[in-house]
């Protein structure tokens, strides 16, 4: 194929995840129109899709929206994360009804509150909770974390009115391993800048699969790594390579990754949930699929650690160091949504062994509401050029850039 | 090869340009007010300093603007943010600074300065006006006073009263509030200072209280404001003799070391000072011979010297 229908085919591949990406349940209405399945939401983090999509129904994570809170203000105090307050809005303003059940896991304390206040809206929709072990290195961890999803199957089974069968388990957990292991290709290829690959676009390619029919979206992300080949535009390389951690529940706005790879930087890695934490890990494919399942849990606090769990042999920032040096990141921008409690205990942890490490970071939090993008930028374009400029300076400079909000 | 570089601060109440030769000495600078990030301000404030220094555009080798309009300026070769300039240009002017506080019209900033002269750690405002020019001048409205008056009337206050708010507008409410019970225009506009050096003492301590302290902005030309700063921070605060033009001094200096490369690069030597090397260790130290300490470096003559004499030697070959 020449390069340029390469190219425009890219391109139109990235606008539908895109599209996907805006408007998420009216993906969900036109493929519940299309096909007459059920659609179970959940929240994010460690529900196993695969489960909902093996019963035939599609999983589809729900994702905070774009619209400023209105109807959910009567729910939910204003101090809750941008992510729960814009869930049970939804809930409020009779956005979720296109789900036909919702699983809610116990992530965090907000969770908690937003999966109440969503119980008391969508008074005809299945809500089945759920609870897992936070705890991940004790003896009975794997036993308990099994127990968790073995009860959530057979409510799921009790829900639909069928089984959920093995063997279809194990047909979903290879579809959704072959997809993650697509995705995980993309970003292995924009790290040795083969794919210039926005961060914006990431997420799309990353999001769209939380809420996408599998196998179309695993049809999309291998056209897209099939497309990209050494003609691909390499990104500009005196741009600042940067890894961006954070946001676990809600995806970064588009506006605010734009601005700051606008501003001179390359995201070049992640640890985001809507991004490299979410398809960090696959599922066994042989044996018990529960019991794969169970390892998968436990698995993905190993790959990429994570704030809302307890692993005593695990350190969220060793990784993040570690990661950025694989990805020879000169420096890591924090992205941390206002009233996340799980990432406001650990960021000291992270700020201190950036320090003592060298490590250029720099934090923002982010609202849902609004967020002053020209002070953000200022802020942004001052980290670059203090990174910038230390790449000539002398190595005598131990301390970490922070630009904090004040 | 040019011989003059220029650098303009395009802030959001006032405009700021600063002409330098070859060697980093100011040759002429300009400050216009014209109202929010003006095209007219930035326009008069070149044209004055172009015409200061009997110069046109093009004898400019290289333009750096700062400020909040710096991406609007098509003279400007290259941009960079107020925090990397000011930083730069406060240790060019006070070369002992380690902390520096910068307020301006729509935002105050702390950044520490580290051993290179560069920013290490920085912090800023980026909700409202808390803390800023712009919180004086709505206060200033309030009170029915000029802005520039304030400083003076508020360095009478008798009593310490207390604005809670850091919102410009719930801070007018609580003005006029206090004013209504009875309070004297210099007892509340203590307070309304004092207000300041609280948020700017919280921004300092995000990035590490240490000093010497230099204060640049406009901000800086209020003589209550620096000396509530001053009780808070229980240091003393350097002014320069000119603060609202760091930055632009900042934005030329990095225009300097950018030309200066850029000639290096190109092979052509430079007429007034051939050690381009020394020249540019120089102007990236923020003293001369600086490895960190600024009071070692202040006994290092030698350095400061042998940079004299290579001057004075190129001067005599020049005549």
């Amino acid at each position: 194929m020449l390069l340029e229908s390469r190219v425009k085919e890219q391109g139109s591949i990235l606008a539908r995840l895109g599209e996907v990406c805006t408007d998420p349940l009216g993906y969900a209405r036109e493929w519940k129109a299309r096909t007459g399945g059920l659609v179970v939401g959940s929240f994010p983090m460690n529900f196993p899709s695969e489960m909902a999509h093996a019963a035939g129904a599609l999983p589809l994570i729900i994702q905070e929206a774009e619209d400023p809170i209105t109807a959910g203000h009567g729910l939910l105090f204003p101090f809750y994360c941008g992510y729960t307050r814009s869930t049970v809005d939804q809930a409020a303003n009779g956005e979720l009804d296109v789900l036909d059940a919702i699983m809610f896991g116990d992530h965090c304390v907000q969770l908690l509150g937003a999966a109440d206040a969503v119980r008391m809206s969508l008074k005809n929709t299945r809500v089945i909770f759920f609870q897992l072990i936070s705890s991940m290195c004790d003896p009975w961890t794997l036993g308990r974390a099994k127990e968790s999803f073995e009860k959530l199957r057979e409510e799921l089974e009790d829900f639909l009115g069928r089984k959920v069968e093995d063997d279809a388990l194990r047909e979903s957990i290879r579809l959704f391993n072959r997809d993650r292991q697509a995705m995980r290709k993309l970003y292995e290829m924009r790290v040795a800048g083969q794919i210039s690959l926005t961060a914006t676009e990431m997420q799309y390619v990353v999001k769209s699969a939380m809420v996408m029919d599998r196998r179309e979206h695993l049809e999309l992300v291998e056209a897209l790594v099939a497309g990209a080949t050494e003609n691909s535009p390499a990104p500009e390389k005196r741009a600042i390579r940067l890894h961006l951690s954070g946001h676990f529940c809600q995806a970064p706005k588009p506006e605010l990754l734009d601005m700051i790879e606008g501003c001179g930087a390359v995201v070049v890695g992640d640890d985001l949930y809507h991004g490299f934490r979410y398809i960090s890990t696959d599922v066994g494919e042989n044996g018990d699929p529960m019991e794969a399942l169970a390892h998968w849990y436990l698995d993905r606090n190993t790959g990429v650690p994570c704030p809302t769990r307890v692993q005593n042999d695990v350190d969220w920032d060793a990784f993040l160091l570690d990661a950025m040096r694989k990805e020879n990141a000169e420096g890591m921008i924090v992205l941390m949504a206002k009233f996340c409690e799980p990432h406001m205990y650990y960021y000291p942890e992270v700020k201190e062994a950036f320090e003592k490490a060298g490590m250029p970071h720099l934090l923002i939090e982010t609202e849902h509401e609004s967020m002053a993008l020209e002070h953000i930028r200022t802020r942004v374009e001052s980290f670059l050029e203090l990174v910038k400029r230390r790449r000539g300076a002398a190595p005598v400079v131990t301390s970490a850039a922070q630009g904090e909000v004040a | 090869m040019k011989k003059h570089v220029m650098g303009i601060d395009f802030g959001s109440t006032t405009a700021k340009a600063v002409v330098l030769d070859m060697q980093g000495n100011i040759v002429a600078w300009s400050v216009a007010h014209m109202g929010a990030v003006s095209d007219a301000a930035v326009h008069q404030a070149v044209d004055d300093v172009l015409a200061q220094a009997g110069l046109e555009q093009k004898d400019i080798g290289r333009c750096v603007s700062t400020g909040y309009g710096r991406r609007m300026l098509d003279i400007a070769d290259k941009n960079f943010t107020e925090i990397t300039c000011h930083a730069r240009g406060a240790v060019a002017m006070v070369p002992e600074a380690r902390l520096v506080i910068d307020i301006g019209g729509q935002d105050s900033k702390t950044i520490s300065v580290d051993a290179n002269g560069l920013v290490a750690q920085f912090a800023m405002n980026d909700r409202c006006a808390a803390g800023t020019g712009k919180f004086l001048e709505v206060l200033a409205r309030a009170m029915e006073i000029e802005l520039d008056e304030m400083g003076d009337i508020a360095m009478g206050a008798k009593q310490e009263l207390k604005i809670s708010s850091m919102c410009a507008t719930f801070a007018e409410t609580e003005v006029i509030s206090l004013r209504a019970e009875g309070n004297s225009k210099e007892d509340v506009l203590g307070a309304v200072h004092q207000a300041i050096a609280t948020r700017t003492l919280g921004l300092v301590n995000r990035v590490g209280k240490k000093g010497p302290v230099v204060m640049t902005g406009g901000v800086a030309r209020n003589k209550a404001a620096v000396h509530y700063i001053e009780k808070a921070l229980g240091m003393p605060v350097i002014l320069p003799k000119t603060p609202q033009i760091a930055g632009a001094l900042g934005a030329a200096l990095i225009g300097l070391d950018d030309y200066k490369a850029e000639l290096a690069e190109s092979g052509e030597s430079l007429d007034e000072d051939h050690d381009v090397d020394a020249q540019m260790a120089f102007d990236k130290s923020c003293v001369s011979g600086c490895k960190g300490d600024p009071v070692a470096a202040a006994q290092t003559a030698p350095a400061a010297t042998s940079k004299l004499k290579s001057m004075l030697g190129n001067l005599q070959k020049h005549f």
